[in-house]
């Protein structure tokens, strides 16, 4: 590639990676510069790298040759000091900020190109140094760090928001001069050019005179770009959109861009534009040819240094902790398990993971010695190795699991061991990671995060500048779907019929906003993802300082499985901290020995097989959806291996195969097992002739076509990702002939072959079920032996599972534990146990406005004595008045002091009570006030005088929804038990005794509604409801979702005529044929809440049990609609 | 002989023609595109005044431009029917402003071009699809 004139390189291109500053999508600028037969491309995103392996790869898989480089913002060169050391008329003005949250920063523009390994290497570590600085300090490249990690790069002297051509333009020439001179000083001589760019705008033609000028003064090379920013001329719209957005503010933007030129420009107009200057298009090809040798080692892999001892290997460390861990697990040890791990053992050495599984089997080691749960998961399951270091907990031996399906040798891919860690302490084994292998060589993993639907649309309309109100209801109600589903989504979904968007004037918004579907927005944090490394992370890629304050990666774990680096997932599971609790718990109750260990049980209680077959599974780990409860009541688990069949058939594979009924059918005799082959009765029988499991793929295989479990591997993973019919018809053809070469009938082979194809891209990694059964039978154990434990280690857990806290607290009242409410003379700040595991404290955590110094100072001052009275309480405490409020409202102070009627004061008294008390307590001291007894203002009278609150139930349980998110006393729908009597509605309770197909009215409050994928691919929505006597799980077909679709989103209670499913064979459902909405009304008229109406305690959604306020519904416009139509509704 | 090279190569005194630099249009204009192209000569007409406007002259006329398809610019325009042939085309820009208003949206893109002694910016607006005459330089 020489500098022959007629071609052309973009060097300076800005993808999405640019965080808001990039139109382009990668592969749309590769497939253009293609199409334009452009030799080579460049990446050149702000301040960073994140798009750049993905960049590289497929440019290689286009045969394009990648420049891998950024913008940075680099320090003024020209004069020194700031700008704001200089004179108003010899100032520039600064560049608009760029680059990505903690990363970003203003000023001058640079370009960097890596023009080999080395150079890729130093720009890392010089955006790493740049980045980390301090987490407060602008992103901004120092000229000493530039100086120091220039070698292997090739420096441009920037955009039009380079110093030189902001000096330029501004008629600064001398400043220019110094900056270029002070800029090129920095870089390897001759790798430093002065960057032209012609925008097209009256003053282009100027500026570059100027910077030739320049160059040619100081003897330095120029060389063109077009600093792209989108593709084509027409998609400046969205770059406008979009970079407005992202500096929040309406359009024109930071830049007001005077034209929409910044786009990916042919040879041929980039060198009429520079007509005049044909070396600066020249030198674009000569430094894309200086950059040849640039070559990323993909396919190597960069294991963390394991801890070995001298004298040892890897391998040797690894084969003695193995054998060591088999003596452990296998008493007496078996010929098959030695034999699994001889073979393991010597694939793994084969393969050069030993020092993988020994830097896992380290931090697994440390968790345990540490009392801390963790359970590994995944196809790791699939390896005797894993088992026997302790890493995973389910017997591959017994469970027929095979390792090829983990690593296989015919593809050798970095191996994935996911661990899953008691989430409550997790932070423990973060901070022995940075100890154990160093800060410098850990970091955490990145995230992409890129637009649905929801987020385009306000991206859209906070660019056209409307109101913050208007972009909330432009995008809230819009389905989790992608952007560009949006005009289909409107038209198609029921919920989305009246939706504001349908109205013309927010057509552009609609159109733009199509056009950014998944378009990369900013980094995140990967929940648990980090990446471990033997040479600094810094060396390998940039890093920079996340939201948290932790340090991320600005790679995400496709580019960092790319790199051949260890990526560890030290995963958070809040089940195992509710395991734990629960555990501890227990244990303080009836004492250390009598609670095993449940990871330890042996799984054959037939207790808890009973409990899980009758669908009583809120809280058991991956068996308490609705999904799961359905399938429980068909699958009647009564083994440990029903438990694994279980939880891998109620997946999406699984589903949209629909496996289940033939397994159901065949498991209750209903059909017979029959298999095309012999060979796979033996291979099936677990599952009735099903094939379920990835697993089953393999062994199929094996036994038809005499595959090894390696190439069968190979067969299923073919069959599973990409298929093209061709591709198909080959594997087919392969299968077919080594079938038939071991004798089997042709039909059969056929037939075979058939079945593997339909069910290989659906089974389920069993592996990954084993380990997940582990811990679902610990989760059942403990639910059917401690339940009060159990209930109350959830509810300290929140947010977990599939369920609210106000489920979860509304089924342990069903299971007669009672719920005791917060109060300030019993409540710790998590829940408790109380009566002999039979009653739940609820914590005050939850209460709306209590303050973490509050909820230490309860506790402490009951220690002293019990709070007697409001006045005490705050005198103590010196509690805040909305704090108080709140507490009293959710009766923590009721029965507490005594009023002149001789009895204790109302809520209302109280609430009355409470800001003279406060204030005497604020003169105390002061004036000399001690008054202890006040009279009540007067107050309304007591709704209920039997009851200490002298509140209503309506009133009591609106307050509990509104300030905890729980239904402490019962149920909502219990206040309208008579109207709902009145009205026909069958129970939940009473649906089982039901005969199939009846016809049936139920009522319920929403928990959960989800639409999956189906096959048909007609919607349909699964409701979860909950009555006061259990769950209700209702299916809404697509013809009566499109009626009644919009009522499902817009209210939270509903009246439910439907026909009845009871049978074995599709468990017990309704199907719905009429949806209307309900609400329950106090007395006096108001609606009674059915969720929670504020924020949770001072820990937050991510640690208060309850969470976040939930819309009660749409609007009160809708409760006004519903009162139109007289639909159903009680009064208490 | 690099940039400016039709000035360069110029004689200015050339022999028999001791008044005269030029000796006809056709030895006049390559110079005088060369000199109207080249960045660092600011013309007075382009110098701002103190009110914020500059000499240029500002119009906002139709004209109906004859288009070299080839070349991609303007042939020769008419104005107040009077056909203008355009001798060289000067510069080349673009504006692109306002496009999410309707009622504001700006998008031209001009050429400035000599002809027949004077210097104009005629711009085709993309937005509305015609020519116009928006300057008159000199």
């Amino acid at each position: 590639m020489g500098a022959a004139s007629g071609g052309f390189v973009h060097l300076h291109t800005h993808s999405p990676f640019s965080f808001m500053d990039g139109a382009a999508s990668i592969e749309g600028l590769i497939a253009r510069a293609a199409e334009l037969e452009m030799p080579a491309l460049a990446l050149t995103d702000h301040q960073g790298l994140s798009g750049a392996i993905r960049f590289y790869t497929a440019c290689k898989a286009a045969g394009i040759m990648p420049l891998v480089g950024c913008e940075v913002v680099v320090e003024t060169a020209g004069v020194a000091g700031g700008e704001a050391d200089l004179p108003p008329e010899a100032r520039l003005v600064t560049p608009a900020s760029v680059g990505f949250g903690r990363a970003s920063a203003s000023g001058f523009h640079l370009t960097l190109l890596a023009r080999d390994f080395e150079g890729y290497r130093n720009l890392c570590r010089l955006l790493s140094r740049t980045h980390l600085r301090g987490a407060e300090v602008p992103s901004v490249v120092h000229l000493h760090d530039l100086k120091t990690f220039s070698g292997g790069l090739i420096g441009l002297s920037g955009c039009g928001n380079g110093e030189a051509a902001q000096a330029v333009a501004a008629g600064h020439a001398g400043r220019a001069s110094a900056a270029i001179a002070r800029l090129s000083d920095c870089f390897e001589p001759g790798s430093f050019y002065v960057e032209l760019v012609h925008t097209l705008t009256v003053h282009a033609p100027r500026v570059i005179s100027g910077l030739v000028r320049v160059a040619d003064d100081l003897g330095l090379p120029v060389v063109a770009t077009n600093d792209v920013h989108y593709l084509r001329a027409r998609d400046h719209r969205l770059h406008d959109v979009l970079s407005a957005a992202g500096a929040r503010m309406a359009l024109p933007g930071p830049y007001d861009r005077p034209n929409g030129e910044l786009w990916l420009k042919p040879a041929s107009a980039m060198r009429e534009l520079f007509s005049g200057i044909e070396r600066a298009c020249d030198a674009t090809l000569e430094i894309a040819a200086r950059c040849a040798g640039f070559e990323l080692p993909l396919g190597e892999f960069h294991f963390p240094g394991a801890d070995i001892p001298a004298g040892e290997t890897p391998y040797s460390v690894l084969a003695k902790e193995s054998w060591r861990g088999l003596e452990h697990r296998y008493r007496p040890m078996t010929p098959e398990a030695i034999r699994r791990l001889q073979h393991e053992l010597a694939l793994i050495d084969q393969m050069g993971f030993p020092e993988y599984f020994l830097v896992v089997k380290e931090i697994v080691d440390f968790a345990k010695r540490s009392g801390i749960r963790c359970s590994g998961r995944g196809s790791a399951g699939d390896s005797i190795v894993s088992y026997a270091l302790g890493i995973t907990d389910a017997d591959p031996v017994r469970h027929d699991l095979l390792f090829e399906r983990f690593l296989n040798p015919e593809r050798r891919q970095m191996p994935d061991i996911d661990v899953d860690f008691d989430s409550a302490r997790r932070d423990e084994i973060i901070d022995f990671i940075y100890r154990r292998f160093g800060h410098e060589h850990v970091a955490m993993v990145a995230t992409v995060n890129t637009t649905t639907a929801r987020s385009a649309v306000r991206i859209a309309a906070r660019a056209f500048g409307l109101p913050i109100a208007e972009v909330n209801s432009l995008s809230r109600h819009l389905p989790w779907v992608s952007a560009r589903k949006i005009r289909e989504v409107l038209e198609s979904y029921p919920e989305c019929r009246d939706h504001p968007l349908h109205d013309p004037r927010y057509t552009p918004i609609l159109e733009i906003a199509e056009q950014l579907d998944h378009t990369p927005t900013h980094l995140g944090t990967h929940l648990g993802g980090f990446i471990i490394t033997r040479e600094p992370v810094a060396s390998w890629m940039p890093l920079q300082w996340a939201a948290k304050g932790t340090v991320v990666s600005q790679y995400d774990k496709d580019d960092i499985e790319v790199l051949g680096l260890v990526k560890m997932d030290i995963l958070g599971l809040r089940t195992h901290s509710a395991i734990s609790e629960a555990v501890e718990l227990a244990r303080a109750r009836v004492g250390e020995d009598a609670v095993p260990e449940p990871f330890d049980l042996v799984p054959d209680d037939p207790r808890v097989y009973e409990q899980v077959s009758s669908a009583d599974t809120v809280g058991m780990f991956q068996l308490e959806s609705s999904g799961q409860r359905n399938l429980s009541t068909r699958l009647k688990p009564s083994r440990f291996e029903d438990i694994i069949a279980q939880i891998s058939l109620f997946r999406p594979g699984p589903l949209e195969a629909e496996m289940i009924v033939p397994f159901i059918r065949r498991r209750h005799g209903l059909e017979p097992v029959s298999v095309p082959h012999e060979g796979m009765r033996a291979v099936l029988g677990d599952t009735y002739g099903v094939i379920v499991y990835q697993e089953q793929v393999l062994l199929v295989a094996r036994a038809v076509a005499g595959f090894g479990l390696a190439e069968a591997d190979s067969l299923r993973r073919a069959m599973t990702k990409g298929r093209s019919r061709e591709e198909m018809e080959r594997i087919r053809g392969h299968f077919l002939e080594r079938a038939l070469a071991r004798g089997v009938d042709a039909e059969v082979a056929a037939e075979v072959f058939r079945q593997l194809e339909g069910f290989a891209a659906y089974g389920f990694n069993k592996a990954h079920a084993a380990c997940f059964a582990v811990v679902s039978y610990a989760t059942a154990w403990l639910r059917t032996y401690y339940p009060g434990e159990f209930a109350t280690a959830i509810l300290n857990n929140e947010p977990m599972g599939f369920y609210t806290p106000r489920l979860v607290v509304n089924d342990a009242r069903r299971h007669g534990i009672r719920i005791l409410p917060p109060h300030i003379n019993a409540s710790e700040a998590r829940y408790t146990v109380e009566e002999a595991g039979t009653a739940i404290r609820v914590g005050l955590r939850d209460v709306h406005r209590m303050t973490a110094r509050l909820l230490e100072e309860i506790p402490r001052e009951r220690t002293v004595r019990p709070f007697c009275d409001l006045t005490d309480f705050l005198r103590r405490t010196r509690a805040e008045v909305s704090a108080t409020e709140s507490l009293i409202r959710i009766g923590a102070l009721d029965g507490l002091g005594i009023t002149e009627a001789d009895r204790p004061p109302t809520r209302d008294e109280l609430l009355a009570l409470l800001p003279e008390v406060k204030a005497v307590l604020a003169r105390e001291g002061s004036a000399g006030d001690d008054v202890l007894c006040l009279a009540p203002a007067p107050v309304r009278p007591a709704e209920d005088a039997s009851h200490v609150s002298g509140w209503s139930p309506a009133r009591r349980l609106s307050a509990e929804l509104e300030l905890v998110g729980l239904s402490l006393t019962d149920h909502p729908l219990a206040l309208a038990t008579a109207d709902l009597i009145a009205r026909g509605v069958t129970w939940a309770r009473d649906l089982r005794e039901l005969p199939d197909r009846s016809r049936v009215r139920v009522c319920g409050v929403r928990e959960r509604a989800q639409t999956p994928r189906t096959r048909s691919g007609k919607r349909t929505c699964f409701l979860t409801l909950e009555d006061p006597t259990g769950l209700l799980d209702v299916v809404v077909f697509s013809d009566t979702l499109a009626r009644a679709g919009d009522v499902i989103v817009k209210h939270r209670a509903y009246l439910i005529d439907g026909t009845l499913q009871n049978n074995c064979e599709r468990g017990l459902a309704i199907v719905a044929n009429d949806i209307k909405p309900y609400v329950v009304r106090t007395a006096s008229g108001s609606p009674v809440r059915m969720r929670r109406g504020v924020p949770s305690g001072p820990m937050g959604p991510s640690l208060g049990g309850a969470g976040a306020p939930e819309e009660e519904s749409w609007s009160e416009v809708a409760i006004a609609a519903e009162e139109r139509a007289g639909w159903g509704e009680g009064r208490t | 002989m690099g940039r400016n090279a039709a000035i360069k190569r110029y004689d200015a005194t050339p022999a028999g023609q001791p008044l005269e630099l030029f000796d006809s249009t056709r030895s006049r204009r390559p110079v005088i595109v060369e000199l109207l192209r080249s960045p660092w000569i600011v013309r007075a007409s382009e110098i701002g005044r103190s009110d914020g406007g500059c000499a240029t002259k500002r119009v906002e006329e139709s004209v109906s431009v004859e288009w070299d398809a080839h070349r991609q610019c303007p042939l020769s325009f008419t104005r107040s029917d009077r056909r203008y042939i355009v001798d060289a085309v000067i510069q080349v820009w673009a504006t692109e402003r306002r496009w999410w208003d309707p009622r504001r949206h700006v998008s031209r893109r001009f050429f400035r071009v000599l002809s027949q002694g004077g210097v104009y910016d005629l711009a085709f607006d993309r937005a509305r699809g015609g020519w116009l005459l928006t300057g008159i330089q000199d």
